[in-house]
């Protein structure tokens, strides 16, 4: 794979996930200039819009003030952000004393978030990006590169000793890691070959986890041996790290690390040009797909032009308008409900599971279901669809002790829900048959 | 040679051991499927049932209403059994249930309370189709399970019974040797009183004079004897007739149920009903929320004060039992209709009317574990506890199992079906229990991989179509 020319590396990325830190450093230098004064601002606007530390947003709002660590670790992250925003001519900086001010396209970025939204800002400040770095004109191409046959899909399995039969209780010595180990790349050679259609054999590869945990004294040397029961998460953290690492530079060929990766793949969930989840019924581990194409021209009404290279080609959006596609989302949401309801028998499923086998299967962003049910749910309120939808909310995460919020709830209809059960009109059930043939 | 002299060449042999011989069992004593009270199977019906597991949920229910007179009209009259863990189906809900209708009906509540209360107990099961969207379809079910409990039977039989007394006394006398069972089942046989030469008529209009009886109307199908052109013996179908061709409207069938009904019980001698209604959650899981209130509000009206006779006696009493997500699902139906005032479903505290269904504990699985053996031992054995099963091996059945217990027996089940495979096999210890336990816990991926390309759209495909 290799780099376009005349752009900045991909691995340069400011580090932090979330391009409302973009909204809400504008926000605050539009009111301040003076450095504290910003970084306080900043901080409020961090806990206004549930900004956590890592990709996940967070459910509490904390009034009490952070600690020196969280405090340190914010403003790298403010610093972070300062630094992408001047890279892309959004901020002026001024020395002596430190401050800053907006320019004119900062200005006119605030505006477009009053006029459009987050979606219209994302899509603005992934233009500038894209004119930075062309990150995602590299990922996406990489994607369908990596995987041709599986239309760009990247599969990061990992299953934690629970998920392979062993209980955390009995896992006591240096040999009950390995035996996990055993099982764990007897399930990852089988994935890979299920998923990827190759065979590998990942016995070396295993044993250089295990010398490495040897020498970085985490796993005692004989198999007999208790390892120290406080290190439990980091060993398996090491190994789950480990392993997504060979998948990703191994066998899908990237050159960069695991955390460039990251930034970029969740920044394009934002924007709706790629998605990746940890959470997908019936697998284990991360998912990542792209859910744009980038070609010099398509007929198709279902593709929104979002960026022209110099080298004539465009990025392109899978983001369907019509009506025809209206017609396939009912089919999916339907089918796709019809097979999550096979494995678990009640009426109501969850909302969040249906949204990841939907978007999977139509290759569509969170963004795009998120309309199309909200349009079909209306419909279906006014008895104009052909299927009948209940939503209706269960637990919601934020009535969980959960801190950070893994698994964002669908607004629908102006409030969020997570569970829905869908009913076919009389008349349609031969539809249904054929759908789920097909 | 004639075919009736001529024998085969093979002989049968009898088999030596049966399969489950070994282990001191007539057969594997484990059920696999969920408890149905109208099996015949003991493992499933809900008949093998350690009491003991369950003493604290039982007492509570005791205490809270069994014991409390049914002429208090303070007393409580909805209770809410309700798992406290989500781990899902199989905790145990239904066999207690089965056996809390048998505790009360064996002696009509008559042993518990003291004679104070004569009550009888229903057990309804909301159709798992989703079908019972109503109120109207949920008292429908109340009814089925009203006639299939006999006690329209049992009241007919009792009402003629104290007839008898006064009309017939000599006969009256004779039923004294009888059999409980036998004379519920003679008293509703016209045949009987036709042998021993008793006038239907005359009974019946000895049954009427009960003051209970006056003010139902004349088309009550109790009555049904008394019309001059035709006669009728009243047995329960005259009943099931009248509620399922007779009654059509909504009002009138309620007005049966909770008002004509609980007079003609009355009449029979009980004082009071309890409706144990399992998997209550099959009914709102398919409500819209409007349908969710107006079931509530219907619910409320019929027990507690709404236009009918039983919000004045306070007759039926009802135990819904929820699913621990449940009570999340009919919150807000529940705070309209004003039931959340009275017997609120979300608490947090303990309250008389909430009966938390905890999970079980390690010593509880060994008790089941140890009661569902004890049925099945071979006679004359001298093996008890959980033989051939080792506690160790108990306790790692349990743990992977999330001590859900219908789980638990489904794995015993497995296990001693495996061992069994095995001659040499005598024990089930928890190495075995391992072994057989290294298969990756969610089966569910195996033939249903969730990324096959048929399942997904090709982007750059759809993009380059012409």
């Amino acid at each position: 794979m290799a780099e376009l020319t005349g752009k900045r590396p991909l691995q340069s990325v400011k580090k932090f996930y979330f391009l409302d830190y973009f909204y809400i450093l504008l926000k605050s230098v539009e009111k301040y200039s003076e450095y504290s004064a910003v970084f306080d601002s900043f901080k409020n606007l961090k806990y206004e819009h549930h900004l956590g530390e890592s990709k996940y947003k967070k459910l509490t709002v904390e009034v009490e003030s952070p600690t020196e660590a969280q405090q340190k670790r914010y403003e790298y992250t403010f610093k972070q952000v300062i630094e992408e925003s001047i890279e892309y001519g959004l901020i002026k900086e001024i020395r002596n004393p430190e401050s800053f001010s907006l320019t004119t396209d900062g200005r006119e970025l605030l505006g477009v978030h009053e006029r459009m939204g987050l979606t219209g800002f994302n899509l603005a400040i992934f233009k500038l990006m894209e004119d930075t770095y062309e990150a995602f004109h590299i990922l996406v191409d990489f994607m369908y590169e990596a995987n041709p046959k599986g239309a760009g899909l990247l599969i990061f399995p990992h299953y934690s000793p629970r998920k392979l039969g062993l209980r955390r209780q009995r896992m006591r010595t240096s040999g009950d890691f390995r035996s996990y180990s055993d099982r764990l790349v007897r399930q990852l050679q089988a994935d890979i070959k299920h998923y990827l259609k190759r065979d590998v054999k990942l016995d070396t590869k295993k044993d250089e986890l295990l010398d490495k945990l040897t020498s970085a004294g985490l796993l005692p040397a004989r198999d007999n041996e208790p390892f120290d029961l406080r290190d439990y998460n980091r060993i398996t953290k090491r190994i789950r790290d480990f392993w997504i690492g060979y998948f990703l530079k191994d066998l899908y060929k990237f050159p960069h690390p695991m955390m460039t990766f990251d930034f970029w793949t969740y920044r394009g969930k934002q924007i709706g040009v790629i998605h990746a989840t940890e959470i997908y019924p019936f697998f284990s581990g991360k998912l990542v797909y792209p859910t744009s194409v980038v070609l010099d021209r398509t007929n198709s009404q279902d593709f929104r032009d979002v960026y022209k290279y110099n080298d004539g080609r465009r990025m392109f959006l899978h983001a369907p308008r019509g009506d025809a596609f209206q017609e396939d989302f009912v089919d999916t949401l339907l089918r796709e409900y019809l097979s999550l309801r096979r494995v678990n028998p009640n009426y109501f499923i969850s909302l969040v599971s249906l949204r990841e086998t939907v978007c999977y299967s139509l290759k569509i962003s969170w963004q795009t279901f998120g309309e199309y049910l909200d349009k079909v749910y209306r419909l279906n309120l006014l008895g104009q669809l052909r299927i009948r939808i209940a939503l209706e909310v269960d637990k919601l995460p934020e009535e969980t002790k959960a801190t950070y919020l893994k698994q964002e709830p669908v607004k629908v209809h102006g409030s969020y829900r997570n569970i829905i059960a869908i009913d076919v009109t009389k008349g349609e059930e031969n539809r249904v048959q054929a759908i789920t043939k097909a | 040679m004639s075919r009736l002299s001529r024998k085969p060449k093979e002989v049968l042999q009898e088999l030596q051991e049966g399969r489950y011989d070994r282990f001191n069992l007539t057969e594997n004593p484990f059920p696999t499927v969920p408890v149905n009270k109208d099996s015949n199977d003991r493992r499933i019906n809900g008949d093998i049932y350690e009491r003991e597991i369950r003493d604290l949920e039982y007492t509570q229910i005791e205490d809270a209403f069994l014991k409390r007179p049914q002429s208090d009209l303070n007393r409580l009259r909805i209770g809410y059994i309700c798992d406290t863990s989500y781990i899902g189906r199989g905790n145990g809900k239904s066999a207690f249930l089965v056996n809390l209708m048998g505790t009360v009906n064996r002696q009509f509540c008559l042993d518990i309370s003291q004679d104070i209360n004569k009550c009888f107990a229903l057990y309804v099961s909301p159709e798992p189709g989703g079908r019972t969207k109503t109120f109207g379809l949920f008292v429908e079910q109340i009814f089925d399970s009203i006639v299939q409990s006999n006690i329209l039977e049992i009241c007919l039989a009792s009402m003629r019974l104290d007839a008898l007394a006064v009309v017939y006394p000599d006969i009256e006398k004779e039923t004294r040797s009888m059999d409980e069972d036998t004379l519920i089942a003679e008293l509703n046989s016209d045949r009987w009183f036709a042998r021993k030469m008793i006038d239907p008529l005359k009974v019946s209009r000895k049954i009427g004079e009960n003051d209970f009886l006056q003010s139902l109307p004349p088309e009550f199908p109790l009555f049904r004897d008394r019309t001059p052109l035709f006669e009728h013996f009243v047995t329960k179908d005259a009943f099931v007739h009248y509620f399922k061709s007779d009654l059509k409207k909504p009002k009138e069938r309620l007005d049966f149920i909770f008002s004509h009904l609980v007079l003609f019980f009355m009449a029979a001698g009980f004082n009071g009903a309890y409706i144990l209604v399992d998997d209550f959650e099959r009914i709102p899981d398919f409500q819209s929320e409007r349908q969710k209130r107006d079931f509530a509000l219907e619910l409320r009206s019929c027990i507690l004060d709404g236009p009918y006779l039983n919000t004045r006696y306070g007759f039926y009493n009802i135990l819904l039992v929820l699913h621990a997500g449940v009570p999340r699902l009919i919150e807000k139906a529940w705070n309209e209709s004003g039931l959340e005032n009275r017997y609120p479903i979300s608490i947090k505290s303990s309250a008389d009317h909430w009966v938390a269904f905890e999970k079980l504990t390690p010593r509880h699985v060994l008790m089941l574990v140890g009661k569902y053996l004890s049925e099945y031992r071979l006679p004359h054995t001298q093996q008890n506890g959980v033989a051939p099963f080792t506690e160790e091996a108990i306790s790692v059945i349990a743990e992977t199992n999330e001590y859900n217990a219908a789980r638990v027996l489904r794995t015993c089940w497995d296990l001693l079906d495996q061992a069994a495979d095995d001659p040499e096999r005598k024990t089930i210890d928890a190495a075995f229990v391992r072994s057989k336990a290294e298969a990756p816990e969610f089966d569910e991926t195996e033939g249903s991989h969730p990324f096959d390309k048929s399942t997904t759209t090709d982007l750059r495909e759809k993009a380059t179509e012409t």
